[in-house]
């Protein structure tokens, strides 16, 4: 087991290779090669992965080639494309071609390698990233912590002794400690946010159907996005319009026409901004309700409003979730069940159990709180609520305890999530670092705010995170 | 280990085993008559949500 060493305050954060806007500019002027941002990246993913167990494959063959043909494009005075030489890595339920798709189980590895890469995977291949890895998550995306049974734990880059947050805890800490400036992963109730939060970067949850999830391994068919995670909000928005663009494999996924982000600017003036109060700030505890205070303050939000029916929607969330995953596995987990983990396999099977009544009133629901929510956005632009309820807890840590209630961690820290993924809002999580009066080795460490729109208004999501990031309250540690 | 007869939902969860083609030991059984324990007292909130009659699930099926 890793010493319980403290990295506070950036200083365990070296990001040596730069932003991915950066890194593009400077491969454009000639001024670094792609091979030597790989060949840094290399070295970063040797000397801070060991403490981290973020990354359960690496592609460093795939990624030489992905590099060399950047080098080669810019050697002869080519158009490079907009991501050109960026390093990145993806959650392992991505499917990259030649490897097994693991999905954090240990049941998946006996599958057959993948065919093709997932369609977002080969969108960033295209606009010329380079690929470097597959990223621990929890089992079969089944929590909202990486304490995987068969591939390990994967630790705050911020302090050793706790979690990253799940269930994309390699993705969220792979960024967060600069070994990659952007990575991949997925979100079924909170499991881009909750790490995003827990890690200290920007995450983004796009509209639910706004980015393909084709060539994914499934876990909840109704809730699965894919999305983003960065330093930055401009690396964010480069990878999100990277992967924008309608895709017929996935029934899911709108047919709407790219709607580039990556060029606009700050907030535009007029926005209406609400501070979601109710279960959003019951379930906040006081250093998660100082960093929605922070975020609120900044961008000048004083009116606070309610979705009444966050607690149905987490609970609607919880039933179907059950039933789509229980489902899913059943095979499986009748001829094979003791390869699932035990964390994830008797609740897999209850899930399988749920009567249908339970589950079509949990859509009912769904529905009836995402017509409340558009009546929300008639008045406001933007919705503020914390994304995680405390900061990261101990790794094996049972119970949180929230404003004198307890409840348990794998299940509560999506408790502030899961309401907005059951209604598919777009999101974009902020890293925020409140240090008010914790005890001293908690004030380093970082809270996430979720930035909520209205559907298909990324623009403004990531518009709210820009003006955050220029007033100096939503940033990564250890930014060049 | 109380007779199921005493306990519906453990007979439930026995009985929807038994359909659905599971075969546990009596140690496994009872870790799934306490998740879907779980699962139970979070279906009542959705159960009781008041909804209109003709309220729509919310859709997924575009032909």
């Amino acid at each position: 087991m890793a010493a319980a060493v403290r990295i506070g305050s950036g200083a365990g954060v070296s990001p040596v290779i730069g932003s991915a806007a950066d890194i593009v500019r400077e491969i454009a002027k000639g001024a670094r090669s792609a091979a030597s941002v790989l060949a840094e990246t290399k070295a970063q993913i040797h000397a801070r992965n060991p403490d981290l167990n973020c990354f359960t494959a690496t592609t460093f063959e795939r990624a030489e080639r992905e590099a060399a043909a950047i080098d080669a494009l810019q050697a002869r005075g080519a158009p490079l494309p907009p991501l050109a030489g960026v390093p990145y890595a993806v959650k392992n339920l991505f499917d990259i071609e030649g490897m097994v798709t693991l999905a954090g189980a240990k049941v998946n590895a006996s599958n057959a390698p993948a065919a093709a890469d997932a369609t977002i995977v080969a969108r960033m291949r295209r606009a010329g990233a380079v690929l470097v890895g597959a990223l621990n998550m929890e089992e079969l995306a089944y929590g909202f912590v990486t304490e995987n049974p068969h591939y390990g734990t994967t630790r705050n880059p911020h302090d050793l002794t706790r979690g990253a947050g799940g269930s994309s805890g390699g993705s969220a800490a792979a960024v967060g400690a600069g070994m990659v400036p952007i990575s991949l992963g997925s979100d079924t109730s909170g499991s881009i946010r909750v790490p995003a939060s827990l890690c200290g970067v920007f995450g983004l949850k796009p509209t639910y159907g706004r980015l393909p999830r084709s060539g994914t391994f499934p876990f909840v068919n109704s809730f699965d996005h894919v999305g983003p995670f960065g330093r930055s909000v401009s690396d964010l928005a480069l990878s999100y319009d990277a992967m924008q663009g309608p895709d017929r494999l996935d029934p899911a996924c709108a047919q709407r026409p790219l709607e580039p982000v990556a060029t606009a600017s700050a907030l535009p003036p007029g926005i209406r901004i609400g501070i979601l109060g109710g279960w959003f700030h019951e379930w906040a505890d006081p250093t998660a309700r100082r960093a929605v205070q922070l975020v609120a303050g900044a961008l000048g939000a004083t009116d606070w409003t309610e979705l009444k029916g966050a607690e149905a929607a987490r609970a609607a969330a919880y039933i179907i979730t059950g039933a789509e995953g229980g489902a899913l596995h059943r095979p499986r987990l009748i001829e094979r069940y003791e390869e699932f983990g035990p964390a994830s396999r008797a609740r897999l099977v209850a899930g399988s159990l749920i009567p249908a009544s339970w589950v079509v009133q949990a859509q009912r629901i769904r529905q009836q709180v995402y017509r409340e929510a558009m009546e929300l956005f008639e008045n406001f632009d933007l919705l503020l609520a914390a994304a995680a309820p405390v900061v990261a807890p101990r790794v094996g840590q049972e119970t949180l305890v929230i404003n004198n209630r307890n409840i348990p961690t794998k299940a509560g820290l999506g408790v502030l999530t899961q309401p907005i993924s059951c209604i598919g809002l777009p999101v974009c999580t902020v890293p925020v670092w409140p240090g008010i009066d914790e005890p001293p080795h908690e004030k380093e460490l970082p809270i996430g705010v979720q930035l909520i729109g209205a559907p298909w208004r990324e623009d403004l999501c990531l518009g709210a995170a820009r003006t955050l990031e220029q007033a100096g309250v939503a940033y990564c540690v250890g930014q060049p | 280990m109380t007779q199921s007869s005493d306990n519906p939902l453990e007979a439930y969860v026995r009985a929807a085993l038994a359909l659905q083609g599971y075969r546990f030991d009596e140690r496994q059984i009872a870790e799934i008559v306490e998740q879907f324990s779980r699962l139970e007292t979070i279906a009542h909130t959705v159960m009781q949500w008041p909804l209109p009659f003709a309220s729509e699930a919310a859709p997924v099926f575009r032909p």
